[in-house]
């Protein structure tokens, strides 16, 4: 008698567990499901960002290719304005007074533009403005005095633009 | 791990390149160059200049200015400057240094890693040289690798299977070929020859050389001789040799080169490319030895190369690609650019050590066709173009054609062509439960959203009454390349018609809407309009109607502008009238209460888009209307 009681314990026990593993496991398995369509979502919205990225970097090359065609535009209708002028010069017997106001038209454009020539003969040569083409051996001077300007540098916005090409004095 | 740099370190310039974003991209010097000029100085005062500065100074100093470094690597040949020894390792790393400087100026952000490269041909000693000098310019030198090696990198060859490669490096001042051998995406090299002392200034040389001799044939002086001349000269020649490889001649023009006997003389040149090309040959030829010994070392025949990569600036003289064709017997790799393909390569590789270029990532892909919806006059209207990586998702707020239109038609649309009936259909539904309202007033919402796997939701909301519907297509990207093609060059071939048709009914709609705008305004404001505008514009209307229902597009924009003048006519005595009674009204009473405000055509929405769906079914509904009016 105690036996077949112990034996319906054990089977109560063993029912009992069976039971609540069955319950682990639907928990565990409904776990698993929500986890994977976590990640199922997770992995959209990454590859969507990435794909955002990449459109983005596209739409940014486009419109800096804008915006250089525009700065293009804005300084060749410029350059063909005095084209234009120039040929009306070389077709005038007399062009120097013409000559003289488009010369004062580009000045006042590169002023605008905050264009500044850098004033460089007689002053000591720099390294950060100047570019020594060649130097000349020369002792009434001091060294390194910049005695011809080859080229004209300039400024825009206190920025180099472009160094001046210069003869330099050096001493024997 | 930080971002490491890619960095060609040259004999005369050094380039630098880094992974942005997955791609690799060239860093500009501080002083907005793309490469920095491999030269070093100290001046009198003690001062360090490199790159750019101290080139510009260099023939005022020349004893305490430092050039070709690399050509001293490995030999522990020390460099005397103003009393002070440098090591060419110490040199180098001032370069470096300023590299490392400039980069990370550029970039925000510090960098300590690098990966550098060396000629094919530098032994240990010369390469335990370069790494030296990254870690004396405070860099941790991730791998030393071969130029034509970085060079065939950023062609991709790694990824081609196993095949041999020869790389042809003509830069400014030295002529490089390595023949190497690739396989499982491990280059070896087999033989590497050159010539030191080769390069596109030699060609610049020999320019000057031919223009200042023709000069003082007829002028009887030579500009070499004087420092401003033969710097002009050598500008020119340099930009002429530039132009040259894109054009078949070029003007060298030098005003006011030199003075004769006090006259001002000019330089005027014609130079053709042939000419150009007889001047350079000699020069071009002496490539052919050392390619030939090459081949000989690696016990090649030309046929057994199977891909050219062409590196250095020389390379994009047409000739020189000619020569290069005639010696391997193939058409040479072009299309990274020559002069910054071996940086570009080293910040591959630098990309793949640092894990920015993942080989396990996903490539995603783009649409390879435009996607639209068809509109009224079937005008088809974009929603996600061409080229644009997937999964992706674009909404556009869409509006009614007609009065009380009671649904809409999404016809979904695939191809590059302006109008509907061109592209491709790939699938079409209704929405339909709109509320009755007055064109243009409804708010349909489209959404085409695309997964990574191609397949497109498209879906269509009343943002109304919140009604929606939607269709899946699957397949949309699963075009052949011959398709897509086909597609594309079809776009090409109709673009000129195609612009003029979608004119046509852009001139059609746009004399719709107004005519329905006319009608509108004479409905509403009746009372207000003098009887003589309300003929005009009912004379106008009637016209106008007229002609829309024939095929004549100067004719409906030509009345389109009649009717919209005498329109703008009735409107503006409205407004001065409104005016006047205002100003009247404030007299009697300052604070007065005009509540009456002119109710004004109805106007979309911001958000709504100006192309309209075409009524199909509603079409005769609303014609009834309007005769009912």
């Amino acid at each position: 008698m105690s036996t077949k009681k112990s034996n319906d314990e054990r089977n109560n026990k063993c029912d009992k567990k069976t039971d609540s593993l069955g319950k682990e496991l639907n928990k565990l398995k409904s776990e698993i499901k929500k986890l994977k369509q976590e990640v199922k979502e997770k992995d959209n919205k990454l590859l969507r960002s990435y794909a955002n990225l990449q459109n983005y970097q596209k739409t940014t090359e486009k419109k800096s290719q804008y915006m250089e065609n525009e700065t293009k535009k804005k300084y060749l209708s410029e350059l063909i304005e005095l084209k234009e002028l120039l040929k009306k010069a070389y077709e005038d017997k007399d062009p120097r007074a013409g000559l003289k106001l488009m010369l004062n038209n580009l000045e006042n454009f590169f002023e605008k533009e905050q264009i500044k020539y850098i004033d460089c003969v007689g002053k000591i040569f720099d390294h950060n403005i100047h570019h020594a083409v060649t130097a000349i051996e020369k002792n009434d001077c001091e060294d390194g005095t910049i005695l011809e300007e080859i080229k004209k540098g300039y400024f825009i916005d206190d920025k180099l633009l472009r160094p001046s090409q210069v003869i330099v004095a050096k001493k024997k | 791990m930080g971002k490491i740099l890619g960095i060609d370190l040259g004999t005369t310039n050094s380039e630098v390149a880094i992974i942005e974003a997955g791609k690799p991209t060239i860093i500009k010097s501080a002083e907005g160059q793309q490469y920095f000029p491999s030269v070093v100085a100290f001046t009198k005062d003690g001062e360090m200049l490199v790159g750019e500065t101290a080139k510009r100074q260099a023939v005022t100093n020349p004893e305490g200015t430092v050039h070709r470094i690399k050509r001293k690597m490995g030999t522990g040949e020390k460099t005397k400057v103003h009393g002070k020894n440098y090591s060419p390792e110490q040199i180098s790393a001032f370069i470096l240094q300023k590299i490392k400087k400039d980069a990370e100026d550029f970039l925000g952000e510090k960098i300590s890693d690098a990966v550098i490269t060396v000629p094919a041909y530098f032994n240990d000693d010369q390469r335990q040289a370069t790494k030296n000098a990254g870690n004396i310019a405070g860099l941790t030198v991730k791998r030393i690798i071969n130029e034509p090696t970085a060079a065939s990198l950023a062609y991709g060859l790694d990824k081609k299977g196993d095949h041999k490669i020869a790389v042809y490096d003509f830069g400014g001042g030295t002529f490089d070929i390595t023949l190497m051998e690739v396989g499982e995406g491990v280059f070896e090299v087999l033989s590497t020859n050159g010539d030191t002392k080769l390069g596109g200034s030699d060609m610049d040389q020999a320019l000057v050389d031919y223009l200042a001799n023709e000069f003082k044939k007829k002028n009887e002086i030579d500009l070499r001789d004087d420092p401003k001349s033969l710097q002009r000269l050598l500008e020119s020649a340099e930009k002429a040799k530039m132009e040259l490889s894109s054009t078949l001649q070029t003007d060298i023009n030098l005003p006011y080169i030199a003075v004769v006997n006090n006259e001002p003389k000019h330089l005027e040149v014609k130079l053709t490319r042939a000419k150009f090309e007889e001047i350079i040959s000699p020069l071009i030829n002496k490539a052919e030895k050392p390619c030939k010994q090459a081949l000989k070392d690696a016990k090649l025949k030309p046929s057994d190369i199977d891909y050219v990569v062409l590196v250095g600036g020389t390379t994009r003289i047409p000739l020189v690609r000619k020569k290069v064709e005639e010696i391997f017997g193939k058409k040479a790799k072009r299309d990274v650019d020559p002069m910054e393909c071996v940086a570009i390569g080293a910040a591959i590789q630098a990309g793949v050590l640092s894990g920015e270029i993942d080989d396990d990532i996903v490539l995603l892909d783009v649409t390879p066709l435009t996607l639209s919806i068809e509109t009224l006059g079937s005008v088809a209207t974009e929603l996600i173009p061409r080229n644009t990586t997937i999964p992706t998702k674009k909404s556009k707020v869409f509006s009614t054609a007609a009065d009380n239109q009671p649904s809409v038609e999404i016809n979904v649309l695939q191809g590059e062509r302006p109008m509907a009936t061109d592209n491709k259909s790939l699938g079409r539904f209704h929405l339909d439960g709109i509320l009755p309202a007055p064109r243009g007033i409804p708010q349909i919402e489209v959404t085409f959203d695309i997964d990574a796997n191609g397949i497109i939701n498209v879906s269509a909301k009343d943002n109304g009454t919140g009604k929606e519907q939607s269709i899946n297509i699957t397949g949309s990207t699963k075009l052949s390349d011959e398709d897509i093609e086909r597609m594309k060059q079809e776009a090409e071939k109709h673009a000129e018609e195609d612009k003029k048709r979608k004119e046509k009914v852009e001139i059609r709609n746009n004399g719709d809407a107004l005519a329905h705008t006319a009608q509108k305004t004479l409905d509403e404001l009746k009372e207000k309009i003098s009887d003589e505008d309300k003929e005009s514009i009912e004379k106008a209307l009637k016209e106008l109607r007229e002609t829309l229902s024939k095929d004549d597009s100067d004719k409906i924009k030509e009345q389109t502008e009649e009717l919209s003048k005498v329109l703008q006519k009735a409107s503006t005595a409205i407004y001065q009238q409104a005016a006047q009674e205002a100003a009247a009204q404030q007299q009697a009473a300052p604070q007065g209460d005009n509540n009456e405000t002119w109710s004004g055509h109805p106007s979309g929405d911001d958000k709504t888009i100006d192309a309209d769906y075409e009524v199909k079914d509603d079409k005769k509904k609303s014609d009834d209307k309007k005769k009912k009016d």
